[in-house]
């Protein structure tokens, strides 16, 4: 019998009682048939790979992350938590080097939520990814990270939670948002004034296969990881690339995203989207599973598989050539002159309208980041939901300066005693603390 | 009258008991190249002065198979697996006569691929050629759809002397665990089939006609002779299941609890929870391999009382390795038990030999002898209790797949400690004050052994798959394999696994169970959609019948067990 050559701790909570709703793809049925696929191969018996049960995440820990109104635990399930423990849970044991490796088998997904949140969006709450990352920052020496998105839709929500960090790579490869919810992720979106470079958007074309998928992780998200050096990998492994994903149109078999686990090389990966639930993911997630753990998957293929029928187009595969080269010119050299950033007094400001398509609630919002010398900069976040209005975020960032710090607290204070705002939430990342003031009345 | 024997690896221990108690007890040395004649003399000690028409019941557990799987004296095997998509089944190889037939079935038991019956064929006579008469056949997802496996059966019907389908050991998924299962029962099956039959020749030459004759398995359940002969590989580590068996009939455990057994060379712990044994499927492993055979959890910590004590670093070390007997009963490094004794907790062979060895030890570290004897022993609790704890987490670690199972998980916290072996009332206070809980002693746990394999009762486990859309159920364990309604629902699997288990262990063992005995242990019944239509339900249902204790008889013997 085989034996890992990476030890690989799976952390799998399939959640059987939790739907979004009786139909929705996000139902109880989504991992039955990847667990028979999982114990029928005997994948937990090979020596080196070991299960493990999630745990669950403390409030503190989706406080740190996210920006919630009304209040944290509205926006929240057990599940929700359970999802997010088992994350954390994957990211200490690669931290403890109890395991090499880690994959977080759980569900419901979290690359959709934002920073903000209100309600649910594209079937997420809140991110399971943010909420490892930060956690482990917390507790752990973890400075540079890299976030590296291969579900079919772009992540929009790590996105949005990592725009102003420069300390943190997020890379998304994705189906081209003019053919997908959530409808973004272009090459030009790049990060923050701060954190310019730092998030990468490569769009693939529909009916793009494994050859394009690879063709992108070799020449760009390999050399882009390799300038970053980052000190932890992580995959949000989607799976919803798959040829016979009900919700997308592209062709990447398990043998695809087999390989791209084993390029990418990643220290944990984490199940995002995927909703071929017979067809894809008992075969995609154990092609992972094995590729993670260093073993042979070259036996690993769905049963309509036929790399023929699935081949991509030769202008496909010009396209994203063409694209590629943009991409890494981005982030190589990004065009600062050329980025023309509204500004009030010395705040960045971004102006947002979000509709969270789960929990059908329209959101308008303006953040501002302090223009800091020191620090990547204060944040401040005015939002007014469909659900919740007038609402208020400030975040100090976890390398704020003392500047930023005293401005943070004056401002949670001024706030506070003219209750223009119904709600506010203070993260101090240096401090380590969340406060929520409500208005009275 | 009920007669146990329990073949133990240096031991065999008999009882002869009726309801109102033990009648005989006997203790032989066990002859490990000849079982036989170890049963054959603990037997005709035990029944001297009875009269052997009077057993009713004759129960014996043994380590036949297991000494047969650990010495390789196995038989050859023809083993032919069907996969399907996944990891190449060439992973699993076992045996020198291992094929693969092409032919496969996906997570639903949905055909892929027709069994190439050609090369099937073609196979089973290169093997028979080579005049392999044993065979076992194996399918990838065989629990879900029996059919590849069943088409097998078939091509080998009057060809063989003896075949195991893998689908009929267990209704779990695991594919290289079936693979490994099946040969196994196969490869030992001459052995346990000579063996039962000089059994029975036995019990009749001693004037006995039970008409019961079971064996103990692994899981402190028995089975009859007539079914271990299809499933001898079940028979498998019933040592440590006897003794477990042992303490449930001599205590009436009733919370969650622990049982350690103090050996020479290593402590035993099995825990319980609200009483009953805890049980796994997935927990044997056989030269490397592991397997679906249900067992016991226990685990072995390599510290008994003779494990050597030595110093280490300007403290003590108790084992892990045994070197001999103890000082007191002239070995030549000193043990737990020369501690107990220097220390005056214990009056065990020569004690001037035991304080002899204590003072050179203490001698090294710079402590008085008793100073050290009282180190040993608490040194010996601690690790006792560190290595207990690390067991007990693990179990309490368990995963769970849904959000009700995860918030109301179940913890395992021990209440009371049974107590066993040698050293075992000398060290009860010990443990008491390393553990911070109840200890108990029973009082006749040297035939505790015997009086498991006499007193256990059968266990039976059955997994119920139901699929509405392909319109089928089927129950692997007990051959049931039925077309269904699409308005087919949980009550009524729950309903069907229960009945027909209770119809089988009725049919094949002659055991009327109240419906009541079955515990409904796993259930599930989700609704499978397609794109955004509703097109069925997969129901799964598995039920048990716990391991226990024959209850006319159970009182019988409780009386030797005192709480201290």
């Amino acid at each position: 019998m085989q034996r890992a050559v990476n030890r690989l701790g799976i952390v799998f909570f399939p959640a059987f009682d939790w739907a979004i709703s009786p139909t929705h793809p996000e139902r109880q049925e989504r991992l039955l048939y990847t667990m028979d696929q999982l114990k029928e191969e005997g994948l937990f018996d090979i020596p080196g790979i070991r299960e493990y049960k999630p745990d669950v995440a403390e409030m503190e820990d989706i406080r740190r992350v996210h920006f919630c109104f009304p209040d944290t635990a509205s926006n929240l399930t057990s599940s929700h938590l359970i999802s997010a423990g088992g994350t954390i849970k994957a990211g200490q044991l690669v931290m403890e080097h109890e395991e090499d490796k880690t994959f977080a088998l759980v569900r419901p997904p979290g690359h959709h939520a934002m920073k903000v949140v209100h309600g649910g969006r594209g079937f997420c709450n809140v991110n399971m990814e943010a909420i490892m990352v930060e956690n482990l920052r917390y507790n752990y020496d973890v400075g540079r990270v890299a976030i590296v998105d291969t579900d079919c839709h772009h992540g929009d929500g790590t996105q949005d939670v990592y725009w102003h960090d420069p300390d943190t790579l997020y890379i998304s490869i994705h189906q081209d948002g003019r053919t997908l919810f959530p409808g973004t992720g272009f090459p030009g979106e790049l990060g923050g004034p701060k954190a310019l470079g730092r998030t990468v958007n490569i769009p693939l074309p529909p009916n793009t296969s494994d050859e394009g998928v690879l063709y992108v992780i070799e020449n760009i998200v390999l050399p882009i990881l390799e300038d970053f050096k980052p000190d932890l990998v992580i995959n949000s492994a989607g799976q919803d690339n798959h040829f016979s994903d009900p919700i997308t149109n592209m062709n990447v078999s398990a043998q695809g995203y087999a390989r791209l686990n084993q390029l990418l090389n990643p220290d944990i990966a984490v199940l995002e989207g995927g909703y071929s639930i017979q067809g894809a993911l008992p075969y995609v997630n154990l092609g992972i599973a094995l590729a993670m753990a260093g073993l042979d998957y070259s036996s690993v293929c769905e049963p309509d598989y036929d790399p023929q029928a699935i081949r991509q187009e030769r202008r496909i595969t010009e396209y994203i050539k063409k694209m590629s080269r943009a991409v890494l010119d981005a982030y190589f050299s990004p065009p600062t002159a050329s980025m023309n950033r509204e500004m009030h007094e010395n705040y960045f400001v971004r102006s947002k309208e979000i509709f969270y398509d789960t929990s059908f609630i329209t959101e308008r919002q303006r953040e501002f980041l302090l223009d800091c010398d020191h620090c990547p900069g204060l944040l401040r976040v005015e939002t007014s939901s469909s659900k919740t209005k007038n609402c208020l975020g400030i975040e100090i960032p976890r390398q704020g300066c003392e500047r930023c710090q005293a401005e943070g607290a004056r401002i949670f204070e001024q706030e506070k005693a003219r209750s223009k705002f119904t709600n506010i939430q203070f993260i101090n990342r240096v401090d380590g603390t969340s406060q929520r003031a409500v208005a009275k009345g | 009258m009920i007669l146990g024997i329990d073949v133990g690896g240096t031991h065999t221990d008999a009882v002869l008991l009726d309801k109102n108690g033990l009648l005989a007890a006997a203790k032989v040395a066990t002859v490990h190249n000849d079982l036989l004649s170890s049963v054959r003399t603990a037997l005709a000690e035990v029944i001297k002065g009875h009269d052997p028409t009077k057993v009713k019941r004759f129960n014996l557990s043994t380590t036949l198979c297991t000494n047969a799987i650990v010495q390789g004296n196995l038989e050859e095997v023809g083993v032919l697996v069907s996969a399907g998509p996944g990891i190449d089944p060439e992973q699993f190889r076992i045996g020198n006569c291992y094929a693969v037939i092409p032919g496969g079935l996906d997570h639903r038991g949905t055909e892929l691929t027709p069994l190439d019956l050609e090369k099937a064929v073609a196979q089973i006579d290169q093997y028979l050629e080579r005049g392999v008469r044993i065979f076992s056949v194996i399918g990838k997802f065989s629990p879900r759809n029996p059919d590849h496996e069943n088409q097998l059966a078939e091509l080998l019907q009057q060809k063989c002397d003896f075949l195991t389908l893998g689908h009929n050991l267990s209704g779990q998924l695991n594919f290289p665990r079936r693979v490994a299962t099946s040969y196994y029962n196969s490869a030992i099956w001459p052995v346990f089939n000579d063996f039962a039959n000089s059994v029975a020749d036995s019990l009749e030459d001693f004037g006995l006609q039970p008409p019961h004759v079971n064996t103990l398995k692994a899981d402190g359940g028995t089975m009859t002779f007539s079914q271990a002969r299809q499933t001898p590989v079940e028979s498998i580590f019933s040592g440590p299941s006897a003794s477990v068996m042992g303490i449930m009939a001599l205590c009436d455990i009733k919370s969650d609890a622990i049982l350690l057994d103090i050996g020479g060379t290593t402590t035993d712990v099995a825990v319980f929870a609200d009483g009953a044994p805890l049980i796994e499927a997935e927990s044997i492993e056989l030269a490397h391999r592991p397997t679906l055979v249900r067992a016991m959890k226990t685990k072995s910590i390599p510290l008994g009382g003779d494990s050597a004590v030595s110093a280490l670093h300007g403290s003590v070390c108790v084992g892990p390795k045994r070197v001999g007997p103890c000082m007191a009963q002239g070995g030549s490094v000193p043990t737990l038990v020369d501690a107990l004794n220097c220390a005056k907790q214990y009056d065990y062979g020569k004690i001037a030999d035991s304080d002899r060895g204590m003072e050179s030890l203490g001698q090294e570290l710079g402590w008085s002898p008793t100073q050290v004897s009282w180190q040993v022993i608490h040194e010996f609790c601690r690790v006792l209790k560190q290595e207990t704890l690390d067991m007990l987490g693990e179990i309490n670690e368990r995963p769970v797949y849904t959000v009700h199972e995860f918030l109301e998980y179940r913890q395992i916290v021990p209440k009371r400690i049974y107590l066993m072996g040698g050293p075992a009332k000398v060290m009860a206070p010990f443990v008491n004050q390393a553990f911070g809980i109840p200890v108990v002693v029973p009082d006749n746990y040297a035939v505790a052994n015997a009086l498991g394999a006499a007193l256990a009762r059968p266990t039976m486990q059955a997994e119920l798959f139901a699929d509405t859309e392909r319109r089928v159920m089927n129950i692997p364990v007990l051959g049931i394999n039925e077309n269904i309604g699409n308005m087919y629902s949980l009550d009524k699997a729950r309903n069907d696994v229960v009945d027909h288990l209770c119809t089988y262990l009725t049919n094949h063992l002659d055991w009327r169970v109240p419906q009541s005995e079955v515990e409904v242990v796993e259930e599930s019944a989700m609704n499978m959609v397609k794109d955004v239509y509703h097109v069925g339900q997969d129901i799964r249902v598995k039920c048990q019948i716990k391991p226990g204790i024959s209850p006319d008889y159970q009182y019988a013997v409780r009386c030797l067990c005192k709480e201290q």
